[in-house]
C-alpha cells in the first residue's frame, strides 16, 4: 500500500496548492467588489436619519478595527492568519471570528446537502438502471423523460413550488429557521428540525436527481453493449451475478460526478437555503454579500473550495480502491 | 456420433424489409476428437451459427427453423431458462476472440471462476480452481499469478488462453472458438493454435473454429466448412478441400490466400463484394453473381448441400465437380459487380 500513500500525499499537496490559488483569487476578489463595509453602514446611518457627520463617526466606532493597509500587506497577513487556522474576525458580526460563524451555520448547510444527494443518488442510480434496462418500452421511456424534466426547471422554481404546495396550501411543513423548539436532545427538537430540514432536503434532491438518471441510465446501457456480459451469459452465469457485474462497471464513472455536485451543492444552497429562509452557509454567504463582509464572505468561499477539493480526492482514493485498472 | 448435430437451421434477423436469413438450412455435424475449421468472410453467417449452437442468437435475431441436437442433452434450441444456462459454460465452451474483452474488469480471473462455479452449482470450488490452475499451466501459463491477476494485467495471447480455461473448466465437450487467432500476432497465432490441438486432443473435444483466416484454420483442423452468403455451401476434410476444392467460391478464396513461398501476386482477390442480408439472392444460387461458373440454372434454383464423392465431401453447387476442379471456366466472376 505503499503507492497508496504516495497517491494520497501527492493529492494532499496538490489540493494545498489549489487551497491556496482559491484564497488568494477570492481575497482580492471580494475587495474589488464596488463599496466596502463602511461605505454600506454609512449609507444605512444616513437613511435612519443621521447626519453625514454623525455617520461617519458611528461608522468610524463601529469598524475601527477595519484594516486601512496596502492591499499586499493586508493579503500578506491573511495568508499568515490563514496558515493558522484563523479565517480572522467578521465585520458585520461585530467582531466575532468568522470560522465561528461559520462553524455555527455549517451544520445546517451539510446536512441537508448530503442527505439530499444520497436520496437522489439512491432513488436516480436506481432509476436509471430501470429506464436502462426496460429502455424500450413506455414504462423506461417515460422515466427518462421524468429525468430530462427535473434536470431541466429551474432550483428556484422547484423550491417555490415544494414551499407553496406543502407549506403554503396543505399547511403539511413548516417554514423559516431550522427548529421551532430549544436546542437539545429531545424528540420535540428533533422532530420539529426534520420538519423544517424536509424540504430543503428534497429541492436538493430533486434537483440532482435527474443527472444521476441519465447519467446511470447511459451507463448502463453502455456496459450491457460490453463483450463481457455477453461472454458471462454465454457461460451460464446466473442473472444476479450478471446484473452485479453490470452494476458496479456502471457505476464506476458516477462517483466522480457525486464528489463533484457535492460542490456544486454548495453553491446551489445559496437559492435554497434563501428561498427556505433556512439559516446554513448559503444564507449566511448572500448576508456577506450584503454588508460587504469580506473575511466572511472570504471564509465561506474558502470552506466551500476546500469541501469541493476534499470530496475530489475522496473521490479520487475511492476510484483507486474500487478500480483495479487505476491502480498502480 | 456426433456430439452436436446441426439439421437444417435458418436464422433470421429482423430488418425493415423483413424478416430476412443470416443462416440458411445449415447441416453440420461436430464429433468428438475432431476439431472442424468454419471459415467465410466477415457477414457470412458464421457467427451468427456459433451462436446458435448455444441458442444466443442476438435480437433481432431468431432461430427460425431446425434443430442443434447436442449428445446427452438433446435440442438446444429448445431450452430456455436454467436448463439453457447449465447447457453455456457447462456442456458447450465459447472462447471469443482475444481483442474482446470477454472478463469482468474489476475482478480478478480466480474470482470470476468462483462466480463460474457457483453459476453451475460446483460443490468442491476448490477442486474447480485447481483444475483452472492445471488447465492454465498446461497451456503455459503461471496458473497462480494468472488467477490473481486483473484482465487489464494480461496480454491478448494470455486472455485467449484464459478464455479457453473458462471454456473447459466445467468440463465442456464441445469447444467453439470464435476467430481465436484474429489481433494476435504471427507468434502468438501459432501457440494459440498449438495449444487449442492440444488441449482438444487431451480431452478428445469437439472443436468448431470460426474464422476468415484461412491460412489458421488449415494448420489444425481435421475438416473445413466453408461459408457464403448465410449457406454452407462445401464441406469435407480439410487436405481434400484444399487440395481440390469442388465449390467455385472454395477455389476462389483459396485462390485468393496469398502463400509466404511463391508470389504475391499469384494471389488473385475476388472481384465484387460479399452481399450483405438485404443484398444477398433469395432466389437461385447466392454465389452466381460473382461466380465464373455460373450456368443458367443458377439464377433460378438454389442448390442445396449434398454429398457428392465417398469419403464425406458435400457441396452445393450446379456445376459438375469437374468442371470446378479443372477450372475450365478460368478465372472467378465474368461478370461485374452485383448490385
Amino acid at each position: 500500500m505503499t503507492g497508496f500513500g504516495r497517491r494520497l500525499a501527492g493529492k494532499l499537496a496538490m489540493g494545498l496548492v489549489m487551497v491556496w490559488a482559491v484564497a488568494t483569487f477570492t481575497f482580492f476578489l471580494v475587495r474589488a467588489l464596488p463599496g466596502n463595509p463602511g461605505d454600506v453602514q454609512y449609507e444605512n446611518y444616513i437613511l435612519m436619519g443621521m447626519s453625514p457627520g454623525q455617520a461617519q463617526a458611528r461608522v468610524n466606532a463601529v469598524y475601527g478595527f477595519t484594516s486601512h493597509e496596502p492591499l499586499p500587506r493586508q493579503y500578506g497577513g491573511y495568508l499568515w492568519q490563514l496558515a493558522q487556522g484563523n479565517l480572522g474576525q467578521s465585520t458585520s458580526y461585530s467582531g466575532v471570528p468568522v470560522a465561528h460563524i461559520i462553524g455555527s451555520a455549517l451544520p445546517w448547510t451539510v446536512i441537508p446537502v448530503l442527505s439530499g444527494l444520497i436520496v437522489s443518488f439512491l432513488i436516480g442510480v436506481a432509476a436509471g438502471v430501470v429506464a436502462a434496462v426496460k429502455r424500450s418500452s413506455r414504462w423506461g421511456g417515460l422515466l427518462s423523460l421524468s429525468g430530462s424534466v427535473v434536470a431541466g426547471v429551474p432550483t428556484f422554481v422547484v423550491a417555490l413550488l415544494l414551499l407553496l404546495v406543502f407549506h403554503t396550501e396543505w399547511h403539511l411543513l413548516p417554514f423559516g429557521g431550522t427548529s421551532d423548539y430549544e436546542a437539545g436532545w429531545n424528540a420535540p427538537y428533533v422532530g420539529s428540525v426534520i420538519e423544517h430540514a424536509v424540504l430543503p432536503v428534497c429541492t436538493y434532491a430533486l434537483l440532482s436527481y435527474g443527472g444521476w438518471l441519465l447519467a446511470m441510465k447511459s451507463s448502463v446501457i453502455s456496459v450491457l453493449g460490453d463483450d463481457f456480459i455477453l461472454a458471462a451469459e454465454l457461460r451460464g452465469i446466473t442473472p444476479v451475478t450478471r446484473a452485479r457485474y453490470i452494476g458496479r462497471n456502471a457505476i464506476l464513472p458516477l462517483f466522480t460526478v457525486l464528489a463533484l455536485s457535492f460542490g456544486l451543492m454548495f453553491g446551489g444552497s445559496i437559492f435554497i437555503e434563501n428561498t427556505f429562509d433556512y439559516p446554513g452557509l448559503g444564507s449566511l454567504l448572500l448576508k456577506a454579500i450584503g454588508t460587504r463582509d469580506y473575511t466572511l464572505m472570504s471564509g465561506a468561499f474558502l470552506l466551500i473550495t476546500v469541501a469541493v477539493i476534499a470530496a475530489n480526492i475522496l473521490a479520487d482514493l475511492c476510484y483507486t480502491l474500487i478500480d483495479p485498472r487505476v491502480r498502480r | 456420433m456426433s456430439e452436436v448435430s446441426v439439421r437444417s437451421l435458418t436464422i433470421e434477423y429482423q430488418t425493415s424489409a423483413g424478416w430476412l436469413p443470416a443462416v440458411a438450412d445449415a447441416w453440420l455435424d461436430l464429433r468428438p476428437g475432431e476439431i472442424t475449421g468454419l471459415v467465410g468472410e466477415s457477414g457470412s453467417g458464421k457467427s451468427t451459427l456459433a451462436l446458435a449452437l448455444l441458442n444466443a442468437v442476438p435480437a433481432p435475431g431468431r432461430i427460425a427453423a431446425g434443430t442443434v441436437e447436442l449428445a446427452g442433452v438433446g435440442d438446444v434450441t429448445r431450452l430456455t431458462g436454467k436448463q439453457l444456462r447449465k447447457v453455456r459454460g457447462g456442456a458447450l465452451g465459447y472462447v471469443f476472440q482475444a481483442s474482446q474483452n470477454s472478463l469482468n474488469p474489476l475482478k480478478t480471473i480466480g474470482r470470476q471462476l468462483l462466480d463460474l462455479g457457483r453459476s453451475h452449482e460446483v460443490a468442491d470450488l476448490r477442486a474447480l480452481i485447481a483444475r483452472a490452475k492445471d488447465l492454465a499451466d498446461r497451456m503455459g501459463l503461471d496458473g497462480d499469478r494468472v488467477l490473481d491477476s486483473y484482465q487489464h494485467q494480461l496480454s491478448g495471447g494470455m486472455r485467449q488462453r484464459v478464455g479457453i480455461v473458462f471454456a473447459l473448466v466445467l468440463n465442456a465437450k464441445v469447444l467453439i472458438l470464435d476467430e481465436p487467432t484474429t489481433a494476435l500476432d504471427m507468434l502468438s497465432q501459432a501457440s494459440v493454435l498449438d495449444i487449442v490441438r492440444k488441449v482438444h486432443d487431451e480431452n478428445q473435444l469437439s472443436t468448431l473454429i470460426i474464422t476468415h483466416d484461412i491460412g489458421a484454420v488449415s494448420e489444425i483442423a481435421d475438416r473445413l466448412a466453408v461459408m457464403y452468403g448465410g449457406r454452407i455451401v462445401e464441406d469435407g476434410p480439410l487436405l481434400d478441400v484444399l487440395r481440390r476444392p469442388s465449390h467455385p467460391y472454395t477455389r476462389a478464396l483459396i485462390g485468393a490466400t496469398a502463400r509466404i513461398a511463391g508470389d504475391v501476386d499469384a494471389a488473385r482477390a475476388l472481384p465484387g463484394r460479399p452481399p450483405d442480408l438485404t443484398t444477398v439472392a433469395r432466389v437461385g444460387c447466392v454465389f452466381r453473381d460473382r461466380c465464373g461458373f455460373a450456368v443458367e440454372t443458377c439464377a433460378t434454383v438454389e442448390p442445396v448441400l449434398a454429398a457428392w464423392e465417398d469419403g464425406g465431401r458435400r457441396r452445393a453447387c450446379h456445376v459438375e465437380p469437374s468442371t470446378v476442379l479443372s477450372g475450365a471456366s478460368g478465372t472467378p466472376a465474368a461478370v461485374g459487380e452485383p448490385a
